[in-house]
């Protein structure tokens, strides 16, 4: 890469770190497509530095999140039981199915969820609600404090059955598919245990490092981590994320929402391309 | 341990992996700018055939001060960081003697440590 390259990966980087950051999502939409596209990067090369992308946002991200209180820990390490199982699933059947039909399906439901972010898109935070004894026995409700709103946000997750199981099927579709996997965290956490926005945001930037680490090794052991395109990535990531991870508190929960908009979008549309084998 | 001490522990040990990794990264970065990927900052002779992508030879390879084996260091602590912080959540889970979160958060590490090093 000549130093001109290496600019351009470091400053492409910078913007998915700070999408990632504020989206709850890892950033491989961006990384991947400018790597191969606008760098002729091998593809492969391009997935093992999407990796180190999705790793270096949560880290950077997660440790402003926690201190914040805007990650909730139990809530993510209970759904982390879901992602980490679901990703060993999925890379087991990997070998066995042929994924062209999957990449199809998750994209239409992508695309079919991007609706339901637009409805949400005024509400600051989920509405109030008799909270689930399930919740109260997994102590799945807290409160995050809300700078911009000027007030402690209460929650309590509804729906955890459904929400467990997404995250199952958000792991498993990371370990077969190697995509998405922060948006379907988010999805599940906002759409089906009504988490409020940034929370959801926050705590998918928690759990997507776990997921993308478990995958780690083996991109390590095929030699698809090559340092001179991986560390470009990871320090333009790196401080990205540490950007993002400065504004979310500030922001309201529809600005949240505006940016991880149009990455569901994406991700929805690419999954598609994928899987109709259009090469995207 | 109080809940925001555990918080604290929990963020450090991103911070510090973060850091870390960031410096060393950045270190061989700013070296292969200067010297190359595959040069020596101790003047050592380069091992023909090895790629900067290959894990395997990383230690010798750090010897020679090689850009590229700092920089892969830096690499791998980044990825580590994620399993450091799942193991700092089984401590902070055990200090607050949270029985089913100190449970599922070993579940959680042993399956992440198992993907890892059996799952390739």
């Amino acid at each position: 890469m000549t130093p001109q390259a290496d600019l351009g990966i470091f400053a492409i980087s910078v913007a998915a770190g700070l999408i990632g950051a504020l989206a709850g999502v890892g950033g491989g939409i961006l990384v991947i497509p400018a790597l191969t596209f606008g760098f002729g990067v091998d593809i492969h090369l391009a997935a093992g530095a999407s990796i180190v992308s999705v790793i270096a946002t949560s880290s950077g991200a997660a440790a402003a999140y926690v201190r914040d209180r805007m990650t909730d820990m139990r809530v993510g390490m209970f759904l982390e039981l879901a992602t980490t199982t679901g990703a060993v699933c999925g890379a087991l059947l990997a070998a066995v199915v042929a994924p062209a039909f999957l990449y199809v399906l998750l994209g239409v439901v992508l695309l079919g969820s991007a609706g339901m972010q637009v409805s949400r898109m005024g509400e600051e935070s989920p509405p109030t609600n008799q909270p689930s004894p399930l919740a109260a026995r997994l102590r799945l409700e807290s409160s995050y404090p809300d700078r911009r709103l000027g007030r402690e946000i209460a929650y309590s997750a509804r729906r955890i059955p459904l929400g467990f199981a997404l995250m199952w099927i958000a792991g498993l579709v990371s370990g077969l598919l190697g995509i998405g996997s922060g948006v379907l965290k988010v999805l599940a956490m906002d759409g089906a245990m009504r988490l409020p926005m940034k929370v959801s945001s926050a705590t998918s930037n928690f759990m997507i490092g776990v997921t993308a680490a478990a995958s780690a090794g083996i991109y390590l052991g095929r030699g698809d981590v090559d340092p001179q395109i991986a560390a470009p990535v990871a320090l333009g990531v790196l401080t990205g994320a540490l950007i993002g991870a400065r504004l979310l508190h500030r922001v309201s929960n529809r600005s949240v929402r505006l940016v991880f908009l149009p990455v569901l979008v994406a991700v929805g549309l690419e999954t598609i391309g994928r899987g109709l084998g259009l090469g995207l | 341990m109080t809940p925001e001490k555990f918080r604290t522990l929990v963020s450090t040990v991103l911070i510090v992996g973060v850091g870390v990794s960031a410096a060393l990264i950045g270190a061989g970065f700013v070296a292969a700018l200067a010297i190359g990927w595959q040069g020596s900052l101790i003047g050592a002779a380069h091992a023909t055939g090895s790629s900067t992508a290959d894990f395997g030879g990383l230690t010798g390879r750090l010897a020679a001060l090689e850009p590229a084996a700092i920089a892969q260091l830096g690499l791998v602590t980044l990825l580590a960081t994620p399993v450091a912080r799942v193991a700092a959540s089984v401590v902070g889970f055990v200090l607050e003697r949270d029985r089913l979160y100190a449970a599922i958060t070993l579940a959680v590490l042993l399956i992440l440590l198992t993907s890892i090093f059996v799952l390739r």
